[in-house]
């Protein structure tokens, strides 16, 4: 290849190749769903402020001095009735434990539905309510359920997307005490 | 001056003056309100697809839309609350990617592509007007005249 016009439609080629296999990878790839992990991880835990349906006001800073699971939850949510054995058997292990929280936090519902579906489920756990979303938004949750560990002086160690199971919910609770 | 360059210096004269009106910034500054939504429409919808938080119905995308009001209103930068939304989210909240890192190449790459191929065409059209023009030659005429009759 010795003349200049082919070495620049050759250019031409490998830059529009290169944008072709760019947007071929970016189709159908939603990065904010896909991320792995949330970019809270590490940092102090949003200073969130809830009432739960009991009509009981929690904070961040009422719970300090407990590792704390805060669960985000809602009524009509399936992967979030698939997660409930794993919650109810979670809180039955620690619901003595003094220096335990499980939390949920009620997201994009009523509160009429999801006062009803505590009560119809037998739910006993803390439900906070976040009308306006603020919580929410606050920890950077993109559905539910989402769950996140937090320690004793208020860091967000752990998350996971999508339904826990016993297993998962004790991985973060010990990574929120510090044992992991 | 030459009289065949008129056509394109109105025709530059007319692109250059619409350039100048649409890109010209409007007096006054925006209300909180209208401020708030431009914000909102550079942020992606967390859990919808292709949808501005601006634009998106969700619980999360209306709880976004108070959270910058509400920071405009409390006199934060546009920066501030760009960083806010990333701090929670990530640099994928941003609908367009920022002009660093990876970004850097979203933005670059068609530049380079509109420079390399305007480069080729100033090369290729300069290669065709070196080529001598074909003209008829006396015996073209002859055998033209030939075949006619």
């Amino acid at each position: 290849m010795t003349h200049p016009l082919r070495w620049v439609a050759l250019g031409v080629g490998v830059v529009v190749a290169a944008l072709a296999v760019v947007l071929a990878l970016q189709v159908g790839n939603d990065q904010l769903q896909a991320q792995p992990r949330s970019e809270l991880l590490g940092d102090p835990a949003p200073d969130f402020n809830v009432t739960t349906l009991d009509g009981e006001e929690v904070s961040l800073d009422s719970l300090r001095g407990r590792a704390v699971i805060v669960n985000f939850w809602n009524s009509w949510c399936i992967p979030c009735r698939q997660e409930e054995p794993a919650l109810k058997e979670f809180f039955d292990s620690h619901r003595d434990e003094d220096d335990v929280a499980l939390l949920g936090i009620v997201r994009d519902d009523t509160e009429s539905a999801a006062r009803r579906a505590v009560g119809d489920r037998g739910i006993e756990w803390p439900m906070g309510l976040d009308p306006d979303g603020k919580a929410a938004l606050d920890f950077g949750t993109r559905g539910q359920p989402e769950t996140y560990a937090i320690t004793p002086d208020g860091l967000i160690v752990g998350t996971k997307y999508g339904p826990a199971s016993v297993e998962d919910l004790e991985t973060l609770l010990a990574t929120a005490r510090g044992q992991r | 001056m030459n009289r065949r360059l008129l056509p394109w210096l109105a025709l530059a004269l007319v692109v250059g003056a619409t350039l100048t009106f649409v890109a010209w910034p409007r007096g006054g500054s925006p209300s909180p309100a209208a401020h708030a939504r431009a914000l909102a429409e550079e942020f992606r919808c967390p859990e919808c697809q292709g949808l501005s938080a601006a634009d998106s119905s969700s619980s999360t995308a209306r709880a976004m839309r108070a959270d910058i009001r509400e920071r405009v209103e409390n006199g934060q930068s546009d920066a501030e609350i760009r960083q806010a939304m990333i701090d929670r989210f990530g640099d994928s909240i941003l609908l367009k990617p920022e002009g660093k890192g990876l970004g850097l190449v979203v933005w670059g790459l068609p530049v380079v592509a509109l420079v390399v191929g305007a480069t080729g065409l100033v090369l290729a059209l300069r290669r065709w007007r070196r080529q001598p023009s074909a003209s008829a030659t006396d015996a073209d005429r002859a055998l033209v005249e030939r075949a006619r009759s």
